[in-house]
């Protein structure tokens, strides 16, 4: 336990150095505005922010990476909220009730509550992984191809539980989400599947676009369907920020959410990802009335938020303490350290403290510091919300556009989303929904990968999956979610039968 | 593509669909799962020892295949929601302006299946950027021309200086067409050539801004100070 | 509007032709890297321009256009204006196994482009899990005879350095083992460290790391000297396996058809950035290899690049290895 404080002390003096706490601020502040521009989620904005960060040491181009990541996850929570669209795979649960949040008037208690909660699970990561890093690191060599895949069914299961209305649609939906996954260059063979020959798809649809034609796009055709009723929910804007009532009613979900984010975010692999969705989840079944989420549950927004930013911080773990990246964020985060002249490996630790406790040190910095930017801007946000439509959705075209052609300087990404929003905008009209076909397209690449590399590892057999004791008990869970899941329906259908 | 009802609210359905919502739905599943084994026909499946490419596709396609059925069977069988209204308009000018956008902002050349080469006039942001505004800005009925030129006009140079900036984020996206730099003095960097079109660009918007604005608040009094266009 | 357009298409034509190479450059330069950012190559290329930036006088701005093994951005960047202000960072794969690897490529290496000069080279190295039933290069090549398939080798998915590599030992040794595919380093670096999988191929880099903390073992280094970043690795010379030399190179191409006076400039630059003190302890740390006096120079890299086209070609199509 003295160990940890004297780490934690020498972490503290090294992020609380002038220079630190600036650059620590800069990150924060510069990945928050780029994140919350439309579809540009914290990979883009890293890889586009990279060379600021060459003029300082390599501790402090860190902290301000760090910062630029938080700042990014952030932004992109507030473009989910305010306009519905998710920037990331982890921002899509935050859209789905901040955005409802938004348009009942209260955007500014869910940029709030995402902030707050945020915080909290940013202050209870940093303690987890300067207490319980390198063991944990342990935890993420347990997990082989079946237990990824175990853990993927898992999550798509929770995709169904998310679902606001008929499940029918919810699991078609998925399917065809992880259906548009396996689009590309297939990774063992190099064959390509369903690509049309086109030489843009041989890369697969890029998430970014899927996220902002299917919601972003879509959502700003639907909404010029419904001109009238959407100045009418721009009147009443009501209180900026959370009040007393609000947070008895967050504070559970947020440390709930923690929990699950911290634990799924060491998982490399990205493991993080399942964070938000299996926050939602666990509210959902929690929650008295169930019937309100995604339709602006707040409890919706803070659980995933929290879970969200606890996985990003965690996320780190493997990469600091062995070396190896979980996610793509975390691998520009090797590129930077190894540009700096750190090479990221079980080492680090003990050659380089400084580096490794000031970084800790400053990710509780950063989070304090996207607190005290982000409050203030809420705002700012809301006052832009109250721009009469009309001016407001061509600006959010301009930077939908920008933003996607940023990421990959591709003109054929932004055509997508054209291509994506009037699908997009179909799928509504069919009484879809596109959040469960977002997270099947996000966890079907993981869950192909893992599927087919299980399945040589263990020369065809099937078994594999129930033999080995972690991959079988997440299996089991995964079965019982979906029993409980279709239960409700399942007794409606035969009651409904029974009344004709 | 677009059927619009206008069956009354929840009440009864006349014809054997009830529920056209799902019926619709239903058929774009099943289009999709057709689709996309039909792209798959040449590839190997393989076994489970060593899935092939076209394992995991083709099972996604019967599951999505067999919803779709389902959902349409349900949709006789099941009262179910109507199809809403579509609008074309408003999909119609967001699809052209992102288009718009895509074909303007850098200089390539494309070959679309047989059609092409075509060649794009890589015109930069400061082109792309108002077309995207304007044209999209006509989705809505409610779109006021000078309305769309104005905040075109000074949403533009903010993103210009914002994202093209040396001093700023300086992403690499183009600007302004590279001929444009030759029409100005040797002396000019590229930054400055850039910051000098966004003030121009932006000073032309507050010119129409104020010079526009009597036009539509005076209702009876129509002698204002001069300059209307 | 049209008309506007094409005017100003056809001006920006003339401006290209009628640019003087004597004051290039006069704007930045973007420098086209295939792979996303943070990879090896990125890394490369960043630490090189950050000096070439300042020689030449002008900012060179990377730009990431990742894809298809790389060829997506090399694609462009081989099509775009050959004025000297667009010029990318190639590399074994894009400019040595590419063509055996993707019968559809837009590019031909060895005709395409004005080969600027080499940058940095990073060594491979044989690497297994820690609890590989064999202590060295001897003991492995027996037990991948005895076993055959029941051995899995892993790879960063088609089109990658460790899947050439990979193939090229295979096909050096004679070994066939179950080749599983990952999707980038990282993961296959977790499994290997999980004792999931086996051996692999792979750079410096990635590997250097797990080595020195004793999380994998490394059998061997595939260049003639051993590297100062992991002085107890021998070479595959020493070990007996002398035919393996292989390293994953990085180099700079400027599109066919710029003019010469501008690929002396930036091939200047280049050589300037490599003599640097600083640059090169960059370089260094990574456990890259900088390239030799031959390989500086615009025609030593062409002719590396034929050569290498000539090598991976018949080895890989041995293999069936092809992405379509």
């Amino acid at each position: 336990m003295g160990d940890l404080f004297s780490n934690l002390g020498l972490g503290f003096s090294v992020a609380l150095s002038l220079q630190n706490i600036v650059a620590a601020f800069i990150g924060c502040l510069v990945g928050t505005l780029i994140g919350v521009l439309p579809g540009v989620g914290p990979i883009a904005t890293i890889a586009m922010l990279l060379p600021i960060t060459f003029s300082l040491d390599p501790t402090g181009a860190l902290i301000m990476l760090a910062g630029i990541y938080y700042g990014a996850q952030y932004g992109g929570s507030t473009t989910a909220i305010l306009v519905n669209i998710p920037g990331e795979a982890t921002s899509v649960v935050t859209a789905l009730d901040g955005h409802q949040m938004a348009r009942q008037g209260r955007a500014g208690i869910a940029l709030g509550v995402a902030a707050i909660g945020s915080f909290f699970a940013g202050t209870v990561a940093t303690i987890v992984i300067a207490a319980l890093g390198k063991p944990l690191t342990g935890l993420a060599l347990l997990f082989g191809p079946t237990e990824y895949f175990s853990l993927m069914v898992m999550g798509l299961v929770f995709a169904v539980v998310l679902a606001r209305g008929s499940i029918l649609k919810a699991i078609a939906m998925i399917l065809v989400g992880v259906l548009l996954s396996t689009v590309g260059l297939d990774l063992e063979t190099g064959e390509e599947r369903m690509t049309f020959g086109l030489p843009f798809l041989s890369d697969g649809i890029d998430f970014a676009v899927l996220a902002m034609g299917i919601f972003g796009i879509a959502e700003i055709m639907r909404n010029l369907d419904h001109t009238e009723h959407r100045d009418v929910v721009r009147q009443s804007i009501g209180r900026l920020l959370p009040n007393k009532e609000d947070f008895k009613e967050s504070y559970m979900p947020a440390i709930r959410g923690t929990l699950i984010g911290a634990i799924l975010g060491i998982l490399p692999g990205n493991g993080a990802v399942l964070g938000p969705f299996a926050s939602y989840t666990l509210e959902k079944k929690l929650a008295k009335d169930p019937r309100r989420f995604g339709r602006g549950a707040i409890e919706g927004v803070a659980g995933p938020e929290s879970a969200n930013n606890a996985g990003a911080q965690t996320s780190f773990i493997p990469l600091l303490t062995l070396g190896i990246p979980p996610n793509a964020v975390m691998a520009l985060m090797v590129g930077a350290m190894t540009i700096h002249g750190i090479i990221p490996g079980p080492q680090v630790m003990t050659r380089n403290p400084d580096l490794f406790w000031g970084m800790i040190a400053s990710m509780w910095i950063g989070n304090l510091m996207l607190l005290v930017i982000n409050l203030p801007l809420v705002g700012v946000w809301v006052r832009l919300l109250k721009v009469p439509y009309r001016l407001l959705f061509p600006a959010i075209l301009l930077f939908c556009c920008i933003g996607i052609y940023s990421i990959n300087s591709l003109p054929t990404d932004v055509v997508f989303i054209a291509l994506f929003g009037f699908v997009g905008y179909m799928l509504i009209k069919f009484g879809f929904e596109p959040a469960p076909m977002l997270l099947g397209f996000v966890l079907g690449k993981l869950m192909e990968e893992n599927l087919r590399r299980a399945l040589i590892l263990s020369r065809g057999s099937l078994e594999t999956f129930i033999e080995r004791p972690v991959s079988a008990g997440l299996l089991a869970v995964a079965a019982i979610l979906l029993i409980i899941a279709l239960l409700p329906s399942i007794r409606k259908g035969r009651d409904e039968v029974f009344t004709e | 593509m677009s059927t619009p009802h206008e069956s009354p609210g929840a009440a009864s359905r006349r014809g054997p669909v009830r529920a056209p919502q799902s019926l619709a739905g239903g058929l774009f599943l099943l289009f999709l799962a057709l689709l996309a084994l039909w792209l798959t026909r040449d590839l190997d499946q393989g076994t489970l020892g060593s899935m092939g490419p076209a394992m995991l596709p083709r099972w996604l396609a019967f599951g999505v295949g067999l919803s779709g059925l389902a959902l349409i069977v349900l949709a006789f069988v099941k009262d179910g929601e109507p199809l809403e209204r579509w609008t074309l308009r408003g999909p119609f000018f967001i699809i052209w302006a992102i288009l718009a956008f895509a074909f303007t902002i850098r200089p390539d050349t494309w070959t679309i299946g047989p059609v092409g080469p075509i060649s794009l006039p890589g015109l930069g942001l400061m082109f792309a950027g108002p077309l995207a505004v304007i044209i999209g800005g006509f989705a809505t009925p409610e779109a006021r021309f000078r309305d769309l030129v104005i905040v075109a006009l000074s949403l533009t140079p903010f993103c210009m200086v914002l994202f093209g900036d040396s001093a700023l984020l300086n992403l690499p996206i183009p600007m302004f067409p590279q001929a444009l730099a030759g029409f100005f003095p040797a002396g000019f960097t590229q930054n400055s050539v850039l910051r000098t079109i966004a003030v121009v660009m932006a000073v032309a918007a507050l010119l129409i801004f104020l010079t526009t604005r009597g036009r539509r608040d005076a209702a009876i009094d129509a002698a204002d100070h001069g300059g209307r266009i | 509007m049209k008309k506007i357009a094409l005017a100003l298409a056809a001006v920006a034509g003339l401006a290209v032709t009628g640019a003087q190479a004597q004051d290039y450059p006069t704007r930045p330069i973007t420098m086209i890297v295939p792979f996303a950012a943070g990879g090896p190559t990125d890394v490369v290329a960043r630490i090189v321009t950050d000096h070439m930036s300042r020689t030449l006088g002008q900012q060179i701005v990377i730009e990431n256009v990742a894809g298809a093994g790389g060829t997506t951005g090399i694609t462009r960047g081989a099509q775009a204006q050959p004025d000297g202000y667009t010029i990318m960072m190639g590399h074994m794969g894009t400019h040595g196994a590419a063509p055996a690897l993707y019968p559809n490529l837009k590019y031909d290496p060895t005709k395409d482009f004005a080969a600027i000069g080499m940058a940095a080279g990073t060594p491979i190295l044989i690497v297994a899990r820690k609890d590989f039933p064999a202590n060295d290069l001897k003991g492995f090549l027996e037990h991948l005879k005895a076993n055959g398939t029941k051995v899995n080798m892993a790879h960063a998915g088609v089109g990658s350095v460790s899947h050439s590599t990979g193939i090229l030992f295979n096909s050096i040794v004679g070994a066939k083992p179950t080749m599983v595919t990952y999707r980038g380093t990282g993961p296959a670096l977790n499994d290997l460290m999980a004792n999931t999988v086996d051996y692999m191929t792979d750079q410096i880099v990635n590997v250097a790391p797990q080595i020195q903390a004793g999380t994998i073992k490394a059998f061997a280094i595939a260049t003639p000297e051993r590297s100062p970043v992991l002085p107890d690795v021998p070479t595959t010379k020493e070990a007996g396996l002398g035919d393996y030399q292989v390293s994953a190179w990085n180099a700079v191409f400027a599109p066919k058809g710029t003019p010469p006076e501008i690929v002396k400039k930036l091939n200047d630059a280049l050589v300037k950035s490599l003599e640097d003190e600083n640059t090169k302890k960059r370089l260094l740390e990574l456990g890259g290899v900088l390239p030799s006096a031959e390989e500086q120079t615009p025609e030593g890299l062409q002719k590396l690049v034929n050569s290498e086209v000539a090598r991976w070609t018949p080895v890989l199509q041995a293999a069936g290895a092809k992405a379509e």
